[in-house]
């Protein structure tokens, strides 16, 4: 029989005084046997936990136990929690466990641990330190304590590590900007790999750049190519006299004298910033940010020029070696892929004429 | 003496034209002596407001006041009085009106007021974050479109301008921006037959070679400009071997292939040294200098240099390179 008890009423008769409290000490009991089953499930083993939750669960609804007592039922059922993976829950059981019984040295420990495995360091490290007040010889706190700080160490360190490589990557774009270079998506990364401009101290690019052979499908990497440095100093460098001369380059045409170099004009589709970042951040500690702010460019700074690769009309234009690399690669129609790539005709030989008639085009870079 | 002058001062802003024509005209003579100066300053508080008023006025008017405005300007004090009272704005404002009759004499108002640190960060504007750098994006328009070749080259002044403002390090930023690309229009100016521009435009590039610390892009990348300004007063006097140009850009290697003027002011090339010598204290300045075969022409350049202050700044980058390739560069 169910005894419905409306707030402010009270008892009529004896009778349901002495019926009320016969129903209270049987909820006491209920929830006393239903912790130590609890407890039995638990040491049970994993199969059993998410029963002693079940039993930790109704025990607490009878709310029949002291503050003290319901503290102990959350923090067990904090306990199964953690076992369980439940951090969440666990914190939330651990937290209520706190507020009825704040000298629960035992529920601080739970609180840190559900912290910990949520990665809310400043929680744990609060939660661990009341937990010291009341007990500062505790073991377990103090093993905790130490954890906690090395694992903040950690934490910022790599948080300055991500910060360090956005701004590295901003820095980039910036420069970019600054010389009117236009990105475009990475064509040749099968020959290069992933390669990357650097900008050294004195804030100058430097770029790896590749030099394609059209002729023969072959290629040629510089490293280090510093932006303010003339094309013919790295060409006299490459074909000078002491250097060995091109092992596929049977007539010997391709001698310094008789070298052009081209580049394709309106080569690509501008990558928006947001790409840009992108690439240059991969392999970097920033390379899994999702959130970053990048103001786009204005809709009317895109290029609005492509051209399709392969098929008649390939544009090349020639680059006077007397220049400087940033000079060419400001120019208008110079979409940069991803590093820059320059062709290498020889005037001797016989490809030349087929390659400045515009009909030849580069086959993509899994032929070279 | 006090009473007459306090009443000419008054007749600065009579309703009668040629009584005020005649005032200012006589401010404008006492202007032109020391005794004049001194007397006038004391009364400055009334006398420069009166004056700069005039400016807006018509030529037979706003001429004199310019001239007694620029002498005046000359005193430091007085100087910082008018930028307190705002003649940098005003004079900017008259200046870009049309038909301005007083142009040449407004600059060099400007010349002597941006010799203050008052009155640079006036035409920087550096307090208005929006118009920030608009006047001497302006200033430096009319000076680089304008040339010495017409009547009076009215903005030849801006020269010795710019000079002042790159003083400052706001000056010399602005100067840098690439995004204005104001020392790029102002290098190319070097060329000019006028010395004052050369003059002007010298002492600028020098100037913003201090940023070359922080800078240094900025500087690198307008290279086919700046090094044939400064290399060309140094270059010395003979043609250049086939051998020699070979190793040089395009268009340092064609100017010194041909017979060419010395630049025959000592300071210039002493500026364009000091220049250089900034940017080779750089990693990538050295580099930026070997490349376009600097060593070298400085070397010819100095075979035929006599002055001395000029020789010791040859010398001076020469022991720099020295020291830097033998620390293993």
């Amino acid at each position: 029989m169910a005894l419905w008890m409306e707030a402010g009423s009270e008892p009529k008769t004896e009778s349901e005084v002495v019926d009320l409290e016969a129903i209270s000490a049987l909820k006491q009991s209920t929830a006393i046997e239903l912790k130590e089953n609890g407890n039995e499930y638990v040491k049970k083993g994993k199969k059993h936990y998410s029963d002693a939750i079940d039993c930790y669960t109704r025990a607490i609804s009878q709310k029949a136990l002291s503050d003290a007592e319901q503290s102990i039922l959350y923090c067990n059922r904090a306990h199964v929690n953690l076992l369980l993976g439940n951090y969440r829950r666990a914190l939330q059981d651990a937290e209520e466990a706190i507020k009825l019984s704040p000298t629960n040295v035992k529920a601080f420990y739970r609180a840190v641990k559900a912290s910990m495995s949520l990665s809310l360091l400043a929680e744990a490290k609060s939660y661990c330190e009341k937990g010291l007040e009341l007990s500062p010889e505790n073991e377990e706190l103090n093993k905790l304590a130490g954890q906690i700080d090395l694992l903040k160490s950690e934490q910022d360190r790599r948080k300055a590590e991500v910060s360090k490589s956005v701004t590295a990557v901003k820095d980039m774009i910036s420069a970019f900007e600054e010389r009117k270079i236009k990105i475009g998506k990475a064509l040749y990364q099968e020959l290069t790999g992933v390669k990357k401009p650097t900008l050294d101290k004195n804030n100058i690019l430097h770029w790896p750049v590749l030099l394609l052979y059209a002729e023969v499908m072959s290629s040629d990497f510089i490293e280090d190519f510093c932006e303010t440095d003339m094309f013919s100093t790295h060409l006299d460098e490459m074909f000078s006299e002491s250097s060995p001369p091109l092992p596929w380059d049977n007539e010997h045409a391709y001698t310094r004298d008789a070298l052009e170099l081209y580049y394709e004009a309106d080569s690509g589709v501008r990558l928006s910033k947001r790409e840009i970042f992108h690439c240059l951040a991969d392999g970097t500690a920033a390379a899994n940010l999702e959130k970053f702010d990048i103001e786009e460019n204005d809709a009317a700074e895109e290029s609005s020029s492509t051209t399709v690769l392969g098929g008649g009309g390939m544009r090349w234009i020639k680059v006077n070696e007397r220049r400087r690399l940033y000079d060419v690669l400001k120019e208008p129609n110079l979409v940069v892929p991803g590093i820059p790539v320059f062709y290498v005709v020889s005037k001797k030989s016989s490809f030349y004429k087929e390659f400045k008639s515009g009909n030849w085009a580069p086959p993509p870079s899994s032929f070279w | 003496m006090a009473a007459e002058l306090e009443e000419l001062l008054g007749f600065l802003s009579s309703p009668s034209p040629p009584v005020k024509k005649a005032a200012v005209d006589i401010i404008r003579d006492y202007t032109g002596s020391e005794d004049g100066l001194q007397m006038l300053g004391k009364c400055c508080g009334v006398l420069l407001p009166s004056l700069s008023r005039l400016l807006a006025e018509k030529k037979e008017v706003s001429e004199p006041a310019a001239e007694a405005l620029v002498n005046l300007s000359q005193n430091s004090d007085l100087a910082k009085k008018m930028v307190d009272t705002g003649v940098v704005e005003t004079a900017m404002e008259i200046l870009y009106k049309e038909n301005c009759e007083i142009t040449g004499l407004l600059v060099m108002l400007l010349v002597n007021l941006t010799q203050l640190d008052a009155g640079i960060d006036s035409l920087l504007q550096s307090g208005d974050e929006k118009m920030k750098g608009l006047y001497i994006m302006k200033l430096v328009r009319s000076f680089c479109t304008s040339s010495s070749e017409r009547r009076g080259d009215p903005f030849e002044h801006v020269a010795s301008v710019l000079v002042n403002i790159s003083k400052k390090e706001a000056g010399r930023k602005l100067l840098l921006d690439p995004r204005r690309g104001l020392l790029k229009q102002i290098i190319r100016q070097f060329d000019s037959v006028s010395p004052l521009r050369k003059k002007g435009v010298s002492g600028t590039i020098r100037n913003c070679c201090f940023e070359a610390e922080s800078q240094l892009q900025n500087l690198l990348l307008i290279s086919e400009f700046l090094w044939p300004a400064l290399l060309l007063p140094v270059a010395g006097n003979k043609i250049y071997s086939e051998q020699d140009a070979s190793k040089m850009p395009l268009e340092l290697a064609s100017a010194l292939s041909i017979e060419r003027e010395p630049v025959a002011d000592p300071d210039i090339r002493v500026q364009a040294l000091e220049a250089i010598y900034l940017l080779v204290l750089q990693e990538a300045g050295r580099r930026a200098f070997w490349s376009v075969n600097g060593p070298r022409i400085l070397q010819v350049g100095y075979e035929d240099e006599g002055h001395p202050k000029v020789m010791e700044a040859y010398e001076q980058i020469g022991a720099l390179l020295l020291q830097e390739s033998s620390s293993g560069d």
